[in-house]
């Protein structure tokens, strides 16, 4: 069975019902027994493990019941997300994860976190050195850039000079001077949880639970802002 | 010796540099170093440098130490991680290594290993400040060691960046970390070199400049269409265009040689960086008399 997704991967031409459908005759075109094709309805996200329950079990339970594996359009979330709805069944990634981004037009999607769990945004005028600085540099610059372009990618703009012209823009150049140390790469490190059912959210990254600080808290000058182990 | 020391005898300083060979093979290197070491105050060991993967600087800096010359261990933050980098700086000292230059690292994909994962887990700063945290008795953890490592911390600058100011704050940062020294990326045009000079002097840490004596016509333009922040001037690509082979090397000495004594009253020191021409590097030094005038 041929399983797509229809929300990101939708958007993205790899996982909407055209190519699920597409995918679905392709492979019975080169003799697959394809029992069926499954995309979540009016723009729904395959990694949402209820919605999908219900329709490979219940909407779709014959083509799904019937299947030796699924083929999954979609990310890597849409892929576990299939193995739970189907009670650990065989899959197949259909698609290569990339990234998450912001959708800058319905038809451009572009990279500016890292999910990294630990923002570094204050100090660089909202804009990420992870993601947009080719080695990832924390403190300014590698030296390399050429008329404001990555050395590393010579099509893209210079992170770091895209930090720093923000910076003078906001006259805040001043806070690239102060020292950021190592980050804590531990809260990248998956699998990570987050759990939403106490009155704050639980981030767990390796053995590590921290509760989320929230803006509907009572204040509390004792309290530090931001997250409280 | 550490630099630092010497910087404090001697006012003005000269340093080479080596590459270490692809394979198990130190004597190239070592004869490079050997070559230069009579001009020289120290030689540099660069750290798999453009990122191709090469026999590493750790050992060959050890084995020139040997030879009882001194040796700048370049470290870079491409591939190792914190823990690699600080054990490795320990290792270094324990080899002899007085000297370390920390560097963020050309990235993998302009190298001979492009599918490589990118580490990156420090920059530049922070391996100043992790080296001068061991220096002081305590890792980036924060946990105490025990014999601390006496390191002579070196950094580098690019004085033709195409934006000085965000390079003179780096380079603030890399001071008040604990860089001691620097050395700068390749200069071709002296003014251009002035006009950092001027900004950069008041920071008050010796700057090497660096020098890449031009092979050919071909190379000098390379470097300018393709090195970030180094521009060679015209009439140097047209001097070693009208030079026939044979004479190459002489021309590239004098070139390197004029530009050196124009920029030697400007700084605190020269860094050669010879590309495998290692022999040019007593000539130059000869020929721009900087042995024997510090400013």
């Amino acid at each position: 069975m041929v399983v797509g997704c229809g929300n990101c991967a939708a958007k993205a031409k790899s996982g909407g019902e055209p190519e699920t459908e597409a995918m679905a005759e392709r492979l019975r075109a080169k003799g697959v027994m394809v029992t069926g094709w499954m995309v979540p309805p009016n723009g729904g996200s395959l990694c949402k493990l209820s919605a999908v329950r219900k329709l490979l079990n219940e909407e779709y339970q014959a083509q799904s019941q019937a299947a030796d594996s699924f083929l999954v359009l979609a990310c890597g979330q849409g892929v576990h997300t299939v193995i739970d709805a189907t009670g650990a069944r065989m899959v197949h990634p259909g698609c290569d994860t990339i990234f998450g981004g912001e959708t800058v037009t319905d038809d451009f999607i572009t990279e500016y976190c890292s999910l990294c769990g630990e923002c570094v945004l204050e100090n660089t005028g909202g804009l990420c050195p992870i993601t947009l600085c080719a080695k990832s540099l924390l403190n300014g610059p590698c030296g390399g850039a050429r008329d404001g372009k990555c050395e590393v990618y010579p099509e893209r703009d210079c992170g770091w000079r895209l930090i720093f012209d923000r910076l003078r823009e906001l006259g805040q150049e001043e806070s690239m001077l102060e020292f950021q140390p190592p980050k804590n790469w531990l809260r990248s490190s998956g699998p990570r949880n987050l759990s939403m059912q106490g009155a704050r959210a639980d981030f767990s990254f390796a053995n590590i639970t921290v509760s989320a600080w929230s803006s509907l808290d009572e204040p509390n000058d004792d309290e530090p802002e931001g997250d409280t182990a | 010796m550490k630099l630092s020391t010497r910087f404090a005898e001697a006012g003005f300083l000269v340093t080479g540099e080596v590459g270490p060979a692809k394979g198990a093979d130190a004597s190239e290197a070592l004869a490079g170093a050997a070559l230069m070491a009579p001009v020289v105050d120290a030689v540099n060991v660069t750290d798999n440098q453009s990122a191709v993967m090469r026999l590493g600087s750790m050992a060959v800096s050890h084995l020139i130490k040997e030879e009882g010359i001194e040796p700048v261990f370049q470290v870079t933050c491409r591939d190792r991680n914190r823990i690699a980098l600080q054990s490795d700086l320990l290792s270094a000292a324990t080899l002899g290594v007085e000297n370390v230059l920390c560097i963020t690292g050309d990235h993998m994909v302009l190298g001979d290993h492009g599918e490589a994962k990118k580490v990156f887990d420090l920059d530049s700063v922070q391996l100043l400040a992790a080296a001068k945290g061991l220096s002081e008795g305590r890792d980036l953890a924060g946990h105490e060691i025990d014999s601390p490592p006496e390191f002579c911390l070196g950094a580098v600058v690019n004085p033709g960046s195409d934006d000085l100011e965000m390079q003179l704050l780096k380079m603030r940062k890399k001071i008040d970390v604990g860089a001691e020294f620097f050395q700068t990326q390749a200069v071709f045009d002296p003014a251009a070199f002035a006009r950092f000079m001027e900004k950069a002097e008041a920071f008050g840490v010796p700057i090497l400049v660096g020098l890449v004596p031009l092979k050919s016509a071909r190379m000098a333009t390379y470097m300018d269409q393709n090195i970030a922040g180094v521009s060679v001037p015209q009439r140097l690509v047209d001097r070693l265009a009208e030079t026939k082979r044979e004479d190459r090397k002489k021309v590239s000495i004098e070139i390197a040689a004029d530009l050196a004594r124009q920029m030697k009253t400007m700084c605190q020191g020269v860094h050669l960086m010879p590309l495998g021409w290692d022999d040019v590097v007593a000539p130059i030094v000869e020929l721009a008399e900087l042995g024997s005038t510090p400013p």
